[in-house]
């Protein structure tokens, strides 16, 4: 028994080493061709250990093992092509190992033939049933008890011709080596299978619902199983009755047989007696000297009218034969068709508890002699010859036929038993209950016996066969039924899985690959599964769904794009295209968008006829809701900017404003300055944007790079940092947004600031629309093939102050810087003015500036030296404004510095002085100061 | 810049034309010194002045510390431009305009 239990150790053991080889190590890194050779030779070397009688026991020759395990396990666990080949190692070792006494010639071919089956089923089950994984312990049960059955067929139709003693090996192998095999494979594959799990916890999620494979397979095997069941149990039941009536016959035949046997002797018997006293009565002999010479009980002469007429006994005469049953069928000798009668031994017509045998001669002169005897009678002349009648009897094998007399003491000859009575041999028959040639069941010496009898000439013959004998064929037959069925059952549970799964499943798993990849955005798929009819209508309809779908979709896009094309539309209509009719500056912007709407924008505006604002921006995202956006911020930053306050405050209350609601978490970097262009001072914020290009006159761009503030719609309550910068005449900003310096080509490379910076600098000195052409050219150039990915936007400022101003007459003056000079200064300021057409208020007021500014200079600027005043009188008509600039080389001082005086206080209270540039701060609309050179610079700006 | 005065009694109107400036302001503070002595009420006529600087203020501003000693000071007849320089300084406040 260890033996077995080692030989199932190796196959289980092997596996799991080798599957965790296959997971855990470099084994893994081998070729397939070359994993399945070691695997298959592994796995035959078990086999052969298992062939031997190290790997098995030895039942009455018969040896049991887990050959078949060895292939089944290295197929299902590991591959087909290893398990056909440790199928073959194992079967051919097994048809050899006969040669060397290893193993026995009886069950050879069956089992070497089985061991190479076992691989191939293995490797054919794996390849079509299991999608080449390895398979349950279930099945791996299920498959090796099969093919142990199949092992088991093989046996009985290998040794046709020996039914019986391939049965009791049959009889003594089935059970263990099913078993033994199944436990094997089902516990190799098991604990691999738990080995799997242990690794890979992901199959959890598949469980909660079953495949129909799945489903299918339960009812499938529940179906064959109940099938197979009434199946066996009809078998059973149907085989028992025929086995039953088989034993019937073979007993009757015999019963039969013997009871003519006896009869024909009797009647033999009785005729040749009845011959010798028709002989003598013929000669004249006397009925009752016949009748007691020949020791019968009855002569009887009956007349051609069928009565007795002559008889020893006396009582008869007269009788007529007619009116009796038993009599009268002695009647036909009258009819002259037969010459003699014999009659069984039965009651007589007069007296039915009387025996006779009667027989029968006609007389020459009509009529017939009739003898007869009772069985004490003629039982000594026949004992002798039934004694030996059932002598070398046999029913079957084992079964026998005994005979007994009336008083059941045994006749047969050689039997041991002879003179006894028959209950000594345990024969307990009930002979009054039983119905002569009716089977049944008697027990004898332990064993069941199967039993009838018959009753002849005052014998009983009474034939049996053991139970065991009677249903020996049953039992082949019932084993090789439920085999048969079993090994049928399982094919064809195999071959409608597999039809199923061909016609169904995977006809359904094409379908839903190809859903998925429809589902995944490929509306271009077509489902094509036309094997039958079903699945052919379904693909039509899930194509005609599809293209339904597809042209939904292209329709509803068609729409989107014409939708889209109108909020192109509506975002560039918002965008500013009448340019400032302003002579100081020339500004030109151009946005570029990509395909769909984006979120750049420009704007610029005048605040007042000084001052233009210009921005560039940039929302982040892209679409309708990036244009929603970007619509809003614009509005926004223009309603802000409008009413005149700090571009700083601009952008803070822009920031409060977009961070409001703004759920989509979008946000908006931004550029924006504001020039005046009376003296070329731009302030500017920047949120997040990218810095600008500053080309000052005569000199290179230059990225303006101050510290930026968060972008827009970031973080409530961010702030802003507000800066200046002095625009010469000439000087020019340039704008743009990342579209630009993020344009990538088909190399993957960034366009870049490096790229913008050179290709501005390169030209030569062009007008702004010229600038933003010429960048979007060189753009489109660097981007080539690629598609454009972002809008471009930029725009283009150039301060051209200095040709705006009115004439080009001297308008300044120098003088020395005394009280006595104001006069000249204020009349040359006049004139000019006069002449601009300027009204006398503002006359009034420039007057009254170059007293109050005039007079500080020369009061204070040199003293206690004297110096120079250089007066400066400009008009532009874009904004309409005078400037007045007054120059000095005095000492450092800003007026602008000086604090405003208290007006509030009354008279007592008051200072005499320091009203003066007060005044001027009042009724000027600009001042400005600066010191640059050595020279204090003094403008002031009034608006016409 | 020319001054007409009329004395009536104690009563001294004086009559500021042109243009009251830097140049200007210490010719009518020179008269203005010879002439205040005495004077109970000092009238500004003011309606033939162009415009008036700092420097005029400060004239005016002086002047009413004086008269506020001795009587009182009253302007008159201002003009549009010479108004609004008197409204940014806060002299609307202090002098009494008629």
């Amino acid at each position: 028994m260890t033996n077995l239990y080692l030989a199932a150790f190796y196959n289980i053991a092997l596996s799991c080493v080798l599957y965790i080889s296959d997971k855990k190590t470099a084994f893994n890194k081998l070729p397939y061709i070359a994993k399945q050779i070691i695997f298959g030779l592994l796995f035959g070397l078990i086999a052969v250990f298992s062939s031997t009688v190290y790997g098995g026991i030895n039942i009455d020759g018969a040896v049991i093992n887990v050959r078949d395990a060895s292939p089944l396990c290295a197929g299902l666990i590991f591959g087909a092509p290893a398990g056909i080949i440790s199928g073959l190692i194992g079967g051919i070792f097994r048809f050899f190992a006969t040669f060397f006494g290893i193993s026995g010639t009886y069950t050879q071919i069956a089992c070497s033939a089985s061991t190479v089956l076992a691989g191939f089923i293995a490797a054919l089950l794996r390849k079509f049933m299991f999608d080449n994984k390895k398979t349950t312990c279930i099945y791996g049960i299920g498959i090796a008890m099969i093919t142990e059955i199949l092992h088991m067929l093989m046996i009985f139709f290998t040794n046709m011709n020996d039914v019986s003693t391939a049965f009791g090996f049959i009889r003594n192998c089935t059970l263990p080596m099913v078993i033994g095999n199944g436990i094997t494979v089902g516990a190799a594959v098991g604990l691999v299978s738990l080995i799997g799990k242990a690794g890979t916890k992901t199959r959890e999620a598949q469980k909660t619902q079953k495949q129909i494979s799945q489903t299918f397979q339960i009812w499938l095997l529940l179906c064959i199983i109940v099938a197979f069941i009434v199946t066996s149990i009809f078998t059973s039941v149907v085989q028992t009755r025929m086995s039953e009536t088989q034993t019937e016959a073979v007993i009757e035949i015999n019963l039969g047989d013997v009871y003519r046997d006896i009869s024909d002797a009797s009647d033999k018997n009785l005729l040749d007696k009845v011959s010798d006293i028709r002989r003598e009565y013929l000669e004249g002999e006397t009925v009752n000297t016949l009748a007691k010479k020949y020791n019968v009980i009855e002569v009887n002469i009956i007349d051609e009218n069928g009565v007795i007429s002559n008889t020893n006994n006396v009582e008869y005469v007269g009788y007529e034969m007619a009116s009796g049953e038993q009599s009268a069928e002695f009647l036909v000798l009258l009819e002259g068709e037969k010459d003699h009668y014999v009659q069984d031994y039965r009651p007589t017509s007069y007296d039915n508890k009387t025996y006779r045998k009667y027989g029968a001669i006609t007389l020459p002169d009509g009529g017939f002699l009739q003898v007869g005897y009772n069985a004490a009678q003629f039982g000594n002349d026949i004992d002798a010859f039934v004694g030996k009648v059932a002598k070398n009897r046999h029913i079957g094998k084992n079964g026998f036929v005994v005979i007994c007399d009336e008083s059941l003491d045994i006749v047969t000859e050689d039997s041991k038993n002879y003179g006894k009575n028959i209950s000594s041999l345990g024969l307990d028959i009930d002979f009054k209950n039983t119905k002569p040639g009716e089977i049944f069941e008697i027990a004898l010496n332990g064993a069941s016996y199967l039993c009838a009898y018959h009753f002849v000439e005052g014998y009983y013959i009474i034939g049996t066969m053991p139970l065991s004998e009677a249903m020996h064929m049953k039992d082949v037959s019932i084993y090789i039924n439920i085999f048969t069925q079993m090994v049928i059952f399982a094919l064809l549970f195999v071959l409608i899985y597999f039809l199923i799964k061909r016609i169904v499943i995977d006809n359904i798993k094409k379908i839903n690959s190809s859903l998925s990849e429809i589902t995944n955005g490929n509306l271009d798929v077509i489902v094509d599964v036309r094997s039958n009819e079903e699945f052919a209508s379904l693909s039509d309809d899930i194509n005609s769904t599809v293209s339904t779908l597809k042209r939904y979709i292209l329709e509803a896009a068609a729409r989107i794009d014409k939708e889209l094309e109108f909020a192109k539309q509506i975002q560039y209509s918002s965008l500013p295209t009448k340019y400032p009719d302003c002579e100081e500056i020339d500004l030109f912007a151009k946005m570029v968008t990509a395909k769909e709407v984006g979120g750049d924008f420009y704007d610029f505006y005048t605040i007042d006829e000084n001052k233009v604002a210009f921005l560039v921006a940039d929302v982040s995202g892209k679409g309708i809701p990036a244009a929603m956006f970007m619509m809003k911020a614009k509005t926004i930053i223009k309603d802000l900017a409008e009413t005149g306050m700090e571009l700083s405050e601009v952008f803070e209350r822009a920031n409060e404003k977009l961070c409001e609601n703004n759920e989509a978490g979008m946000f908006v970097t931004a550029w924006m300055g504001v020039l005046d262009i009376v003296t070329g001072v731009v302030s500017f914020v920047n949120a997040g944007h990218n810095p600008p290009l500053i080309g000052t006159c005569g000199k290179k761009f230059e990225y303006l790079k101050t510290r930026s503030g968060m972008f827009l719609a970031g973080i409530e309550g961010a702030k802003y940092r507000q800066n200046e910068i002095r625009l010469d005449p000439g000087d020019r900003i340039f704008l743009y947004t990342d579209g630009v310096t993020e344009a990538v080509n088909e190399h993957d490379e960034l366009y870049g600031e490096d790229r913008l910076q050179i290709l501005v600098n390169s030209v030569e000195k062009m007008t702004p629309e010229q600038l933003c052409t010429a960048v979007n050219d060189d753009v489109d150039k660097f981007v080539g093939t690629a598609s454009q990915f972002d809008d471009i936007t930029m725009l283009c400022i150039d301060y051209k102050k200095a040709e705006d101003t009115v004439s080009n007459t001297k308008n300044e003056i120098t003088v020395s810087a005394q009280i006595d000079s104001i006069p000249v200064i204020t009349e040359f300021a006049e004139g000019m003015l006069t002449e601009a057409g300027c009204d006398m208020k503002t006359i009034t007021q420039i007057n009254i500036a170059v007293d109050e500014i005039v007079s500080n200079i020369a009061r204070y600027a040199y003293a206690p030296d004297v110096g120079d005043v250089t007066v400066e009188v400009d008009i532009t008509k874009h904004p309409k404004a005078v400037s007045v600039t007054f120059t000095d080389s005095g000492k450092p001082y800003d007026p602008l510095k000086e604090e405003d005086p208290d007006i509030t206080l009354c008279a007592d209270e008051r200072e005499l002085g320091g009203l003066g540039i007060y005044v001027v701060k009042k009724s000027m609309d600009e001042m400005h100061y600066e010191y640059a050179d050595g020279k204090n610079i003094l403008t002031i700006v009034k608006k016409l | 810049m020319k001054t007409e005065k009329r004395l009536d009694g104690t009563e001294l109107t004086i009559k500021v034309s042109g243009r009251l400036d830097t140049t200007t302001s210490p010719q009518l503070e020179a008269e203005l010194k010879q002439s205040i002595g005495g004077i109970t009420k000092l009238v500004f006529d003011l309606s033939e002045l162009e415009y008036l600087s700092s420097a005029g203020l400060r004239v005016l501003l002086s002047a009413h510390k004086t008269m506020d000693k001795q009587g009182e000071m009253i302007v008159k007849n201002v003009n549009d431009a010479v108004n609004e320089i008197f409204e940014i300084t806060g002299f609307i406040d202090i002098l009494t305009i008629e």
